[in-house]
Formats: C-alpha cells, sequence, structure tokens
C-alpha cells in the first residue's frame, strides 16, 4: 500500500492539498477560480491524484446512470388529473 | 419529474409507494407555491417537500430507525481519518478503477453501485443521492435535509469512503482486483 507523494514544486499546491480539495472540486463547491486553476495544475502532473479524482468521477457517473428512472405514465396522468383538481 | 419519482423511488424503496409520495408532494408544493421566494431555488424545495412527505408519512409507518442513530455510530470519528482513507488507498485500486478500457470493471460497477450506495446508512446514502445523482450543491442538500452544509460535507466524505470500500471488497471478492485490503485508519 502505497501513499501519496508529496510532489510539491515552488508553485505546486503539493499532494496532500490538492486531496483535501478533491471532493470540493468534484462537487464544483471551489468558488475561488485562483484555488481552482492551482488544484487544475496540480493534476496536470500528477498521476496519482488525477486517478484519485478519475476514481470519484467514474463513481458518480456510473451512480448517475444506475439511478436514472422514469415517471410511470399513470403517475404523470395521476398529476395532470390532481392539478386540474387543484 | 424522472427524478423526483427517482428519489422517490429511492425513497421508499417501492414503485406504489413512489407513486404516492410524488403525487402527495406535488400536491403540496402546488399548495404552497406563493412560498417560495427564489425560483432558482425549485429544485432543491422540492426534494426538501418530498423528503419532509417522506418523513412524515411513511417512515412513521415503517417505524425506521432514527437517524440520529446511524450518525452517533461514526460520531467519533474526524476529518483527519476521512482524508486518511483517500491518502492510502492503494496504487493498484486507483490504477483498476481509473483504466478506462476496463470493461469488466465497467459493467461491475454498473451493477453494484446503486446496491452499495442503498446499503449506506440512511443519512449518508440520502446526502450522496442528493449531491451526486440529484446535482444539487452543498448548500441546497443543506437545505433540504435541515442540517447545515458542513454536515452535508462530512457526510459526503463518510459515503464516499464507505462505498469506495464495498466497491473494492466486491472487485477483490470477484478476482478483478488484488487481495491486499482497503484499509481503513484506526486512530
Amino acid at each position: 500500500m502505497t501513499k501519496a507523494r508529496e510532489t510539491k514544486g515552488p508553485d505546486d499546491i503539493g499532494c496532500l492539498e490538492a486531496i483535501e480539495s478533491l471532493y470540493a472540486y468534484l462537487d464544483g463547491e471551489i468558488g475561488d477560480p485562483q484555488s481552482r486553476a492551482a488544484f487544475e495544475e496540480h493534476l496536470g502532473h500528477c498521476r496519482s491524484c488525477f486517478s484519485r479524482l478519475e476514481l470519484e468521477r467514474r463513481l458518480a457517473e456510473h451512480a448517475r446512470k444506475a439511478a436514472r428512472s422514469s415517471a410511470p405514465q399513470a403517475l404523470r396522468s395521476r398529476l395532470k388529473g390532481l392539478l386540474e383538481k387543484i | 419529474m424522472d427524478a423526483l419519482y427517482g428519489a422517490a423511488v429511492r425513497l421508499t424503496r417501492n414503485a406504489a409507494d413512489a407513486e404516492d409520495l410524488v403525487a402527495e408532494s406535488v400536491a403540496r408544493a402546488w399548495s404552497a407555491i406563493d412560498t417560495l421566494a427564489d425560483f432558482r431555488r425549485f429544485r432543491a424545495w422540492m426534494f426538501r417537500i418530498l423528503r419532509n412527505c417522506f418523513i412524515s408519512e411513511h417512515r412513521k409507518r415503517s417505524a425506521r430507525p432514527a437517524e440520529t442513530r446511524v450518525e452517533e455510530l461514526f460520531a467519533d470519528e474526524g476529518e483527519h481519518d476521512l482524508t486518511s482513507l483517500l491518502l492510502d488507498q492503494p496504487e493498484e485500486f486507483l490504477a483498476w478503477w481509473s483504466n478506462p478500457e476496463l470493461r469488466l470493471s465497467n459493467e461491475l460497477l454498473g451493477e453494484r453501485i446503486m446496491v452499495a450506495i442503498e446499503d449506506l446508512p440512511e443519512c449518508f446514502r440520502t446526502t450522496v443521492l442528493l449531491i451526486t445523482v440529484e446535482g444539487l450543491g452543498y448548500d441546497e442538500a443543506a437545505a433540504v435535509l435541515g442540517v447545515p452544509a458542513g454536515t452535508v460535507r462530512s457526510r459526503m466524505k463518510r459515503g464516499r469512503t464507505l462505498l469506495q470500500k464495498a466497491l473494492w471488497e466486491h472487485a477483490r471478492d470477484a478476482g478483478l482486483a488484488g487481495a491486499g485490503p482497503l484499509r481503513e485508519t484506526s486512530t
């Protein structure tokens, strides 16, 4: 089992900081453009952190696909009737 | 409509109950539409009504355990532990997961992901579904769930960690990944 390496250059946020920001980045919760750019810059040259992000992205993608469902026609008709009554 | 129905199915785990829940929620939302101050928040508002209807009508009947009890089980686990798990993921796991050409792993994930999500304790399951599947922001999910955004953040971390662990163990048992355990740090 290997741990993330701290591959920090002069302007690089480094692996530890990148991992701390990973979920916020994935969920679109990094509001500051500079922080977002710094994270993306790190991903550009760090295969390990890129893999971690990719792992989470694919997990989310599979979850969205698996959860997709269509409301049955009977429910649509029922709601139409309900809203007409109201 | 589809998203609302999908969320209802996942809450009730039953198609007929899901239809009743959606109908009830839409009726309640329609009668309270004047209270919605910002229509950009309609989606989150609708999910909140759906969840409240579920809690008040359906969960009472099925006498499910209180949500807080589940969170108490994880009360001792801090942010550090969650980050440590992410740091400690074996490279082999990362390589397996991030290989886009590994069709078998894609099929496995497709089949297992919702099972793994369904197996999450409710507070984590609902949060993961709202953020990951429905695409709500942390603030919106916090409003739906009636908890602070920080709680949403920590529930997401914990939920994701549990999902990774479940999927890794499944992959390992299916012989698709190495025998090494996905270690969870104990502090």
